[in-house]
């Protein structure tokens, strides 16, 4: 019981654990604004499909994505950022995604930081 | 706010960065002038960027400012770590503040684990009573083979010693110390706090061991809705569902509830008994909070509704007085809980002096059990009110502050079992003042003292000290002495002894239980070639100078007394923790208890015993992996639990003396435990085990063919009655 366990924990870890060779990386600007937003966005494509790696960064708002080419493109990887919200790059934000925000994500925020 | 810690009497640390390579990169600032606006009370960040600076009573206002860098301002609240990001003159203002996130609260001058929701996460199920199995401090057992209650153990002590609070409201005590642990659902908690020896007297005068306070998910939380359902492969069936709604800027509303049953008759020893009683449970919460600049304050309502049934596996409880299917009756276990509890929270907070808080807490419950073993009734009534007032400041600067306040604490107690009714007000009125003495958090000292007035036991007076020692930057030495002192209530605590034939016996009259607790801790952060890691060594000592003493060396008797000489708990416990690379953590840990109790009242004899049901040695290992955002998430635990001593049951036993007898000893034994967790954006999806190795413990009810007879005892029971648990279970939030 205990080595099939392991095995299996050992399986995963080879499996995922290792980034594979033949990444793509894409950076995309957003219309993000603070700490939530980051958290928000850098979580949901964490979570989709083929997306390695997510990180914005909030002082320019561009996001940088690694992807498996394989799994996913950048039209998809955008419609995640605009489902969740927000802009990606000439792509406008779903109106209803971005009215369910809280007030402080919402474009018409003033320029904060999470206080 | 109010919470056993310092965190507003605290200094505020820090680090102080820049930004490089184009903003992309932080780098510590060493240099860095960081003071109170209008102050000269300040410091300067050191090579690493870090700083650590007292509180000041003239300002609230944290000033940061090196040259080319636009100084940066922060308005303290009650956070005591901070990140400053300075930026070049041209560059935007912006800071930020990152939460410390730990499983040691490196703040707290008492020795403090938190069990996070994300370790929480990691055993699935299902109550407070299945929180700790990652956690090498507290370990669980259960207190017999019938009845399903569960008691936690903490440095070689039963649960009863340990202060359990709920919010700060003591929870766990009294009558809801049978089954309390069972009463707060896993998908209710946001975080556990675990103090180890000593507590603060701010929280009362019954914490002996340690003291646990359990954190809500709350009404203004980011989870509007959280969702959870579990089942195993016993039939045991869970909902949880919790919500919590925004009214307006200030007003918030929570509500949790829980569902939970086992209709399955379970049977897999063979010996005619439920290994797990059929049961159904209620529960739920509504509580309603209010959020200013000047006020916090909340207030709600909890409900409660469990009924339990145990014992042959063919019992009815609607049947329970006559006579089974071969003529004579079937042994049944059963008991039906109701609790209802009121409580209101309120703090009065000053925005521009935050060390400052005066907070009020008020609670009132009712607790009702009627429960049976075979024919023998035995019901309760607990009405509890609470009341505690505090108020905290500092004297000068955040160097030196206090607590001080009053507490009103009133238990009415009615209990009947068999046909004994026994009948108990306390009315214990008591205040407290707790000084605490901080510099920059290299050096703090609490000390505490309050005074009780118990109308039953007089007055108490309970002194409390801790400190706490940077040695240097990796290593925190912590020190704690203080005394503790409860009522106990024999009957709720040894419940599980109960369902036996064993005559209870009360030998003389029970006085309150009264210990010293001392204790001593290490933590050491480390790196092992690149490995970052911890290392904890803690070692406690409780010495009683009264405790009740359960006595079941006799076969066929439960003899309650009071000690006589000596009793004592060593724990000492080391505790390693490595993550070679990034979310992977390994665990290890060992502990070692050395108890003992004196006994043999019953025969005019004064024996130092070890304390039966306490396995000297345990072992325990946990591996967690997680992928990038807990895409996977894996989990596994193995605890060894070493050998304990347990009543000798040998039928042809004529116990004369308590000298040389003969002692039997429970072996040793492995448990598993495995979880692997699958989370996308709004649902989680986990699978698990429990004691995966499907140990059981050969024959936990002795004398279960004859359950009327003279030898029958459920009560001994050291390891899982039930075999492997295999278990599902989906998790759904909608996040705001």
């Amino acid at each position: 019981m205990k080595t099939t366990l392991f095995s299996i924990l050992f399986a995963f870890t080879l499996s995922f654990g290792f980034a594979q060779t033949g990444d793509k990386e894409v950076k995309i600007k957003t219309s993000a604004i603070c700490e939530m937003c980051k958290e928000r966005l850098e979580r949901n494509l964490g979570l989709s499909k083929g997306v390695k790696y997510a990180n914005l960064d909030l002082t320019d708002k561009v996001m940088t994505i690694k992807y498996n080419p394989k799994k996913t493109n950048v039209a998809s990887i955008k419609e995640t950022i605009v489902n969740t919200g927000y802009d990606a790059d000439e792509a406008v934000a779903d109106q209803k995604a971005h009215d369910k925000l809280p007030d402080c994500c919402q474009k018409t925020a003033a320029p904060h930081s999470d206080m | 706010m109010f919470a056993a810690g310092t965190a507003a009497g605290q200094g505020v640390t820090g680090t102080v960065y820049e930004l490089a390579d184009a903003a992309t990169k932080k780098v510590p600032l060493p240099g860095a002038n960081v003071f109170w606006a209008g102050t000269s009370l300040g410091t300067t960040t050191d090579a690493e960027g870090k700083f650590a600076v007292p509180r000041s009573a003239q300002s609230n206002k944290l000033v940061v400012s090196f040259v080319g860098y636009r100084n940066d301002t922060l308005r303290m609240s009650a956070v005591s770590e901070v990140e400053f990001v300075l930026r070049t003159a041209q560059s935007l203002d912006e800071v930020v503040i990152q939460a410390n996130s730990t499983t040691i609260d490196r703040l707290s001058p008492i020795q403090t684990e938190v069990i996070t929701s994300r370790s929480l996460a990691k055993a699935a199920c299902c109550n407070l009573s299945e929180s700790f199995e990652t956690n090498a401090s507290v370990s669980v057992s259960y207190s017999d083979a019938v009845t399903g209650a569960k008691q936690l153990q903490m440095l070689g002590l039963n649960g009863t010693y340990i202060k359990t609070n709920v919010e700060d409201i003591p929870s766990i005590r009294g009558l809801a110390t049978t089954f309390g642990l069972n009463f707060v659902p896993g998908t209710w908690i946001q975080s556990i706090d675990v103090g180890k020896g000593a507590g603060s007297v701010v929280n009362g005068y019954e914490s002996m061991t340690g003291q646990i306070n359990v954190e809500l998910q709350k009404p203004d939380s980011r989870e509007k809705l959280y969702a959870n359902a579990y089942v195993n492969n016993f039939g045991r069936a869970e909902i949880n569902l919790n919500l919590a709604h925004k009214l307006n800027d200030k007003w918030s509303a929570g509500l949790l509830t829980h569902a939970s049953t086992l209709r399955n008759r379970v049977d897999n020893n063979g010996d005619g008994f439920l290994d797990l009683p059929l049961y159904t449970q209620f529960n739920g919460v509504q509580r309603w909070k209010y959020q200013s600049e000047k006020l916090m304050t909340q207030f709600g309502v909890k409900v409660l509704h469990e009924d339990r049934t145990g014992g042959q596996v063919n019992f009815d409880p609607e049947q329970r007085t006559k006579p089974g299917p071969n003529g004579s009756p079937l042994y049944g276990f059963g008991a039906k809980i109701n609790r209802l509890e009121l409580f209101t929270k309120t703090a009065k907070l000053f925005p521009d002096q935050p060390y400052k808080g005066l907070g009020l807490v008020l609670n009132a419950s009712v607790h009702d059990q009627q429960s049976y073993f075979g024919f023998t009734p035995y019901d309760g009534r607990q009405q509890t009110l609470y009341g505690n007032l505090i108020y905290q400041s500092i004297i000068g600067n955040t160097n030196h502050s206090y607590k001080t306040g009053v507490s009103y604490m009133l238990d009415d107690y009615n209990e009947r079992y068999r046909d004994t009714t026994m009948l108990r007000t306390e009315s214990v009125p008591g205040a407290f003042f707790e000084y605490t003495y901080n510099n920059l958090d290299k050096f703090i000292l609490v000390a505490g003292s309050r005074v009780d007035f118990h109308n039953l036991y007089g007055s108490q007076f309970t002194p409390r000290l801790h400190l706490k020692y940077q040695l240097d930057d990796n290593t925190a030495l912590r020190l704690s002495a203080g005394r503790g002192f409860r009522v106990a209530n024999p009957l709720a605590e040894y419940f599980g002894n109960l369902v036996s034939s064993r005559t209870v016996v009360f030998r003389e009259k029970i006085q309150p239980e009264v210990s010293w607790n001392y204790g001593a801790s290490l933590t050491r952060d480390f790196d092992l070639a690149g490995w970052p890691g911890t290392l904890v060594l803690d070692y406690y000592r409780t010495n009683f100078q009264n405790q009740l003493i359960a006595d079941v060396e006799h076969p066929g008797f439960l003899y309650f007394y009071n000690l006589q000489d000596r009793a004592f708990a060593n724990s000492f416990q080391a505790e390693v923790n490595l993550t070679p690379v990034e979310r992977l953590e390994f665990k290890l840990a060992y502990r070692l208890f050395d108890v003992k109790q004196t006994m043999g009242e019953p025969f005019g004899e004064s024996v130092l015993l070890p304390r039966m049901m306490v396995n000297r040695d345990r072992v325990l290992f946990n591996v967690g992996y997680a992928l990038p955002y807990d895409k996977w998430k894996f989990d596994f635990t193995t605890q060894w639990n070493g050998k304990r001593r347990i009543p000798n049951l040998d039928p042809g036993y004529d116990h004369t003396s308590y000298l040389d007898m003969p002692t039997d000893i429970a072996p040793a034994f492995f448990n598993l435990n495995a979880q692997v967790t699958r989370t996308f954006v709004q649902w989680d999806v986990y699978v698990g085990g429990e004691n995966l190795g499907n140990y059981r413990q050969a024959n936990p009810i002795i004398g279960a063919s004859d359950p009327f007879g003279q030898r029958f005892d459920a009560g001994v029971v050291w390891a899982p009655v039930v075999g492997r648990t295999i278990y599902a279970g989906v998790r759904y939030k909608i996040k705001r």
